[in-house]
């Protein structure tokens, strides 16, 4: 934890001198973005690691083992999948409740279909895709991204048994 | 990223909150109410020097990466290499799909491919440079590396695959929107 803290502490740094050496006004302007999203996404952080909270209290261990444990096989990794799909929202809300959901109890092979399904099938996104790229390419687009899921999870699942 | 004001995400996941202290509160009584929000708030405030550095680098990379050098660079290319440099670009687009889906909706319309457009949302989606930090930060470095790794070769074979079978319709998505 406070390996990966400051790692990414040390890439902030980096980036931030870099964009000082630019000297057009772009590391201002990037730690004004960043505060900004922040301002914005807080009370969606605040909500989802209340959940986060909930999850851990109510410890619904024996429920997440059952429907996606390490030994759910091909069956937890499809219901990953579609969990992954109806996920709302950024990263920032689904990240965590994952992470709650890893931690107590679910297989590897499920947490990592869920992961690549939020983020290349997540049905929110796609009403964002529809009027720019219309239903066909869309339907063309979600039938080929359908593999990614169940891949990384069967490969999740077979390589780290869980 | 999302826009200001409690959208129906927002309501649909204070609906959440509420049924599961509901639960609490049934299983155990007002105590376990407080459990779960003590605990929510302890985790949040772990991950909180993380998540600091994670909107810190998502805010520079978004003002260092420019929206329309990328979609100069992307233009009515094709091929192999249109498909290739359409998934560096997808990897590095910063904001959300409010962001990227008006650019490939562009891309269309200038006459980029079937393949480049599905190679540049998939590398949007699976290879993210501006969402890594949060992936990193809230999910660990473990699960972050293993669906970096597991996904690296997605982008570009969807890309690919998309443009060989079924590559000709693109017309026919062209004129549907128009």
């Amino acid at each position: 934890m406070i390996q990966s803290t400051l790692i990414m502490l040390g890439i902030a740094l980096a980036m931030w001198i870099y964009a000082r050496r630019r000297g057009d006004d772009s590391a201002r302007r990037g730690v004004n973005v960043g505060w900004q999203t922040l301002k914005r996404t807080l009370l969606l952080l605040l909500i989802a690691f209340a959940i986060v909270g909930y999850v851990e209290v109510l410890a619904p261990q024996d429920l997440v083992r059952s429907w996606i444990g390490p030994d759910s096989g091909l069956r937890g990794v499809l219901i990953g999948t579609v969990a992954g799909m109806l996920l709302p929202g950024g990263p920032y809300v689904v990240f965590p409740l994952i992470a709650a959901l890893y931690q107590n109890g679910a297989g590897l092979g499920p947490t990592l279909a869920m992961i690549t399904s939020w983020a290349a099938l997540a049905l929110l996104t796609v009403s964002f895709e529809l009027p720019f790229l219309g239903w066909r390419f869309s339907l063309l687009r979600l039938s080929l991204g359908l593999f990614a899921p169940i891949l990384v999870g069967l490969l999740g699942w077979l390589a780290f048994t869980g | 990223m999302k826009r200001r004001g409690p959208d129906r995400t927002t309501l649909f996941l204070i609906a959440v909150v509420i049924t599961l202290a509901g639960l609490a509160w049934l299983r155990d009584g007002f105590p376990l109410v407080v459990d779960g929000l003590s605990g929510g708030a302890s985790e949040l405030l772990q991950v909180t020097p993380l998540l600091l550095a994670a909107f810190l680098i998502a805010g520079l990379t978004q003002v260092l990466i420019s929206r329309d050098v990328i979609e100069r660079w992307l233009g009515s290319q094709s091929g192999w290499r249109g498909i290739l440099l359409a998934c560096l670009g997808g990897a590095l687009i910063p904001g959300g799909p409010y962001v990227y889906y008006p650019i490939a909706g562009s891309l269309l319309h200038s006459g980029a491919g079937l393949g480049v457009l599905v190679a540049f949302v998939s590398a949007k989606n699976l290879w993210s440079v501006t969402r890594l930090p949060y992936e990193f930060a809230l999910l660990g470095p473990r699960l972050t590396l293993i669906r970096y790794a597991a996904t690296f070769l997605l982008p570009p074979i969807f890309g690919v695959a998309a443009e060989a079978l079924f590559g000709s319709r693109i017309e026919s998505i062209r004129e549907a929107l128009q």
